[in-house]
């Protein structure tokens, strides 16, 4: 029975002790989660508007592309906003078995590709793997969106009649991580992920945790997503996307203090996360080191993001046990006027004076935003850290004076990093952070 | 009762946080509230109905667990009705049971170390529906706030709003196994030192893209939903919300908690075989269960019940009897298994939360569900289902399975709650 009176209860469990502190305490009572396994990040897959593979997309990164022009997969015509970071075309056949392919929507394969990119980047032998201990952690908005509209509009045309076998089983949204277990007879974790803008970052803290734990060896950790009619409209309606600027096109401007909005992308990034015994078994060469998680909530409201960036500046403060090290963050601005204020706003709370020192970019600005983002994010981070190279926030002119950070803007800087942070956060309030460290 | 062996190992193994389940809130077709659900269980009522949610006169099957006599207007406002999905309410509702009968509404606790995760399936869908029929048929102009629910992450986040929520927050979205593994996930986040209180579980409701869906795979059965039965001839589906708390043992005793159960350790595990169809042989269930139980620290002889997949699809059925097979031997046909979807109907991301709180019920209350419609027997099915009247037995280890389309096999390991003072004294007996 429970007693109310209890002398027991709990006294304001919220006491002097930082969240950080608090979380290094807590893992004090759980070595497996601090003193286990150093996680590294030794493949990184990307298929992305501005660049398919490694190369090519660090090369954009590098030059400030933009992948934002205007969409041409389906018609925009009647809508204010007609920007998306489109995918090029690309040759799935090169990257799928033909016999997988043909079971494959548009999403299915760019996260296949994603994944065959990441594996061979890792140089894994797939044959000399344990299939029970890898795994794959994926986070994506709907999965297929556009696959479920097509399903939608044939049984409101033709009733149940009209229900198409073939399109409801890649509909749901763990279709796209059953399609690489099955391409790749991967056995181990299999998991989908699916929180607005945090979903990735949730695959990759997920991935972590059982790496640390010893549950897996490797883990494909990533996401994606796809621009769709669908989606378009939604973001639409809903008033977030922006209708871009007159003469530039350029809808993303990330701290920008003229910025009004996202503008939707697509694509997909997974990073190859192993134990480091097994990477050094293996021989494997080493992007960066994966090396903290900070997760948090705050309740502004169901569309909105943490207003006052508490609870970003608290996942931060969480991921970073060595916050003195940090010297870049991945912002999670998005080009919308709350976001990009509240994440400024996070980053003062938590690094104070330090602020000036740290460098801001945003990659959204290249590839526009979308819930699966983060693997690609991910991906130039992990690039950030191995060349000691920051990527510019491009379409940025005239910082908000509300967002006063140190943005890299106009071009890549040339910056040894020691460590950094990927941050993300959702509308409906949930913030994730990812430390990073140089790896050596 | 015997003597436990997992519990001498977490006594050892100081590293692993000890988790349990304080509070349970449940919405389903046979009840909306704990005890209401928990009566039809063991009472074996069906849950299946004519559909109304939405007009199912085209279908060639009318029938669906559908949840009902919720009166939603007791629970919200009318402002609130406009705006709430279907998946939202049954959430909501489910949730604020679990958090009251937990006693978190009057404890004071630390809310930024109090998360949520919940399993998505169709989520809020129908309201999508809604808007994009009127919209595709050009009639009127539907309203933008039905669009809100196109995130799976809507009902998550509504729950955070309405309690206050500020720890760690997500959603998982494996659609048959999502609350599952979002209960697993919540453990985990637990043991990360990330929270000490977790919402979780899941919610889930009838929408026509899920139901046309497993109609045109030829999955739903129009006799009712007959898990390992020879005449089974697919699922029924159904709705609904199954909430736990999970919490961090210290935690729980710090503030007086009830404890239902012991949650002890889950597996997830891929086939990587088919999109839609389940490994045949059952190596895929076995993989699953055996990794659950050596998370769990629980050896396969204390396991005294199973919470079937039991989706009474012809293949499900039999690939999961093999895979019990394979793990306990000769043993399986003495473990009593429920199918308890022959009463709620299968409610995709809202299952496992649903079976979960059904399995810590059935080792709190040392009563396990039966499965209903069990009448030829199969020869591929050739364990104990619990046929159609509920068993009373002391239940030390319970198990969940919950299995999604592409084979993304999830097993939860659920336990009698012991103190750690008892397991002190029995390891020294």
């Amino acid at each position: 029975m429970r007693n109310a009176e209890c002398g027991m209860r709990n006294k304001n469990p919220k006491s002097e002790i930082s969240p950080s502190q608090r979380l290094f305490r807590a893992g004090g009572r759980n070595p497996k989660s601090t003193r286990g396994q150093r996680i590294v990040i030794t493949g990184l897959g990307m298929v992305s508007a501005i660049g398919v593979g490694r190369e090519a997309f660090w090369e954009s990164c590098l030059l400030g592309t933009s992948g934002i022009k205007p969409v041409q997969r389906f018609d925009v015509s009647s809508y204010r906003s007609k920007l998306g970071g489109q995918l090029p075309e690309i040759d799935f056949k090169t990257f799928i078995k033909p016999a997988n392919l043909r079971r494959m929507d548009r999403i299915g394969k760019i996260m296949v590709s994603a994944v065959r990119l990441a594996l061979d980047d890792s140089g894994l032998d797939l044959g000399k793997e344990d299939p029970n201990r890898m795994g794959i952690s994926i986070g994506t908005g709907l999965g297929s969106s556009d696959t479920v509209d097509q399903f939608f509009r044939s049984i409101l045309r033709e009733g149940p009649v009209g229900a198409q076998p073939l399109l409801f089983q890649t509909a749901v949204p763990n279709a796209i991580t059953s399609h690489c277990a099955i391409e790749y007879g991967i056995k181990g974790i299999n998991i989908t992920f699916s929180h607005k803008e945090t979903s990735t970052e949730m695959a990759m803290v997920y991935a972590y945790h059982l790496l640390k734990e010893g549950r897996a060896e490797v883990i494909l950790a990533g996401g994606g997503d796809e621009l769709s009619e669908p989606l378009h409209h939604v973001y639409s309606m809903l008033g977030a996307l922006s209708p871009g600027r007159g003469k530039g096109m350029e809808g993303m401007r990330p701290f920008d203090r003229e910025r009004n909005g996202i503008v939707l992308g697509e694509g997909s990034g997974i990073i190859v996360l192993e134990t480091l015994e097994h990477a050094e078994k293996r021989g494997a060469g080493i992007y960066a080191e994966m090396a903290g998680v900070g997760l948090s909530g705050s309740t502004d409201g169901v569309l909105r993001y943490d207003l006052n960036g508490d609870s970003i500046a608290r996942a931060m403060s969480m991921a970073a046990e060595e916050p003195a090290g940090v010297n870049y963050i991945s912002a999670a601005a998005n080009s919308t006027p709350e976001l990009d204020r509240a994440e400024a706003s996070a980053i003062r709370k938590a690094f104070g004076e330090r602020t000036k020192e740290i460098f801001v970019s945003s990659l959204k600005s290249m590839i526009g935003e979308f819930d699966g983002s983060g693997g690609i994010r991910a991906c130039g981070l992990a690039l950030s850290l191995y060349h000691g190279m920051i990527p510019p926030t491009i379409g940025t002119d005239h910082l908000d004076p509300q967002c006063d950070l140190n943005v890299v803007l106009g071009q890549s800087i040339k910056k040894e990093i020691r460590s950094a942070l990927l941050n993300s956060c959702s509308n409906g309030g949930s913030n994730i952070s990812v430390w990073f460290k140089r790896y050596a | 009762m015997e003597r436990s062996h997992f519990h001498q190992d977490k006594t050892k193994d100081q590293m692993r946080k000890r988790v349990v389940v304080t509070g349970l809130g449940v919405v389903s077709a046979v009840g909306n509230s704990v005890p209401e659900f928990w009566n039809s269980l063991i009472e074996g009522k069906d849950g299946t109905k004519e559909i109304t949610a939405f007009d199912a006169s085209p279908y060639r099957t009318k029938k669906a667990a559908e949840v009902s006599g919720l009166n939603s207007q007791t629970h919200f406002s009318g402002r609130e009705l406009r705006r709430l999905s279907r998946c939202d309410q049954f959430g909501l509702v489910a949730f604020r049971e679990a958090w009251r009968s937990a006693h978190l509404d009057k404890d004071l606790i630390d809310k930024e170390r109090a998360g949520i995760i919940l399993g998505a399936g169709s989520g809020g869908i129908l309201s999508v529906e809604k808007y994009f029929r009127d919209f595709y048929q050009g009639k009127g102009r539907p309203s933008p706030s039905l669009l809100v629910s196109y995130s799976l992450a809507t009902t998550t986040d509504l729950i955070a709003m309405e309690s206050g929520l500020k720890g760690p927050r997500t959603t998982t979205a494996t659609v048959c196994s999502s609350s599952s593994a979002s209960i697993g996930v919540a453990y985990d986040l637990i043991q990360m030192g990330l929270a000490d209180v977790m919402v979780t579980g899941g919610s889930d409701s009838l929408c026509e893209v899920s139901y046309s869906g497993f109609s045109s795979l030829k999955l739903v059965d129009p006799e009712g939903c007959r898990p390992f039965d020879k005449r089974r001839q697919g699922l029924v589906i159904g709705e609904g919300a199954g909430i736990l708390i999970l919490e961090e043992l210290e935690h729980a005793l710090r503030r007086d908690a009830l404890i239902h159960a012991e949650f002890l350790g889950y597996g997830i595990c891929a086939d990587a075989y088919h999109l839609t169809a389940p490994e045949p042989n059952g190596e895929g269930v076995e993989r699953v269960i055996r990794t659950a139980l050596n998370h769990a620290g629980v050896s396969p002889e204390e396991v005294d019940t199973i919470n079937a997949h039991g989706t009474a699809t012809p293949f499900n059925d039999i690939a999961e009897t093999r895979g019990i097979r394979r793990v306990f031997g000769e043993r399986a046909k003495a473990i009593p298994i429920s199918g308890i979807k022959s009463m709620v109907g299968h409610c995709l991301g809202s299952a496992g939360g649903i079976e979960a709180v059904a399995t810590v019920l059935t080792i709190k209350n040392g009563v396990i569900p039966p499965t209903i419609h069990y009448e030829v027997p199969d020869p591929h099915c050739d364990l104990n289902y619990t046929p159609n009247h509920s068993i009373k037995r002391d239940v030390r280890v319970a198990l969940s399975n919950s299995f999604a389309f592409g084979g993304n096999n999830c097993c939860l390991v659920f336990g009698k709650y012991i103190s750690n003072a008892e397991c002190g004294v029995r390891n020294a007996e």
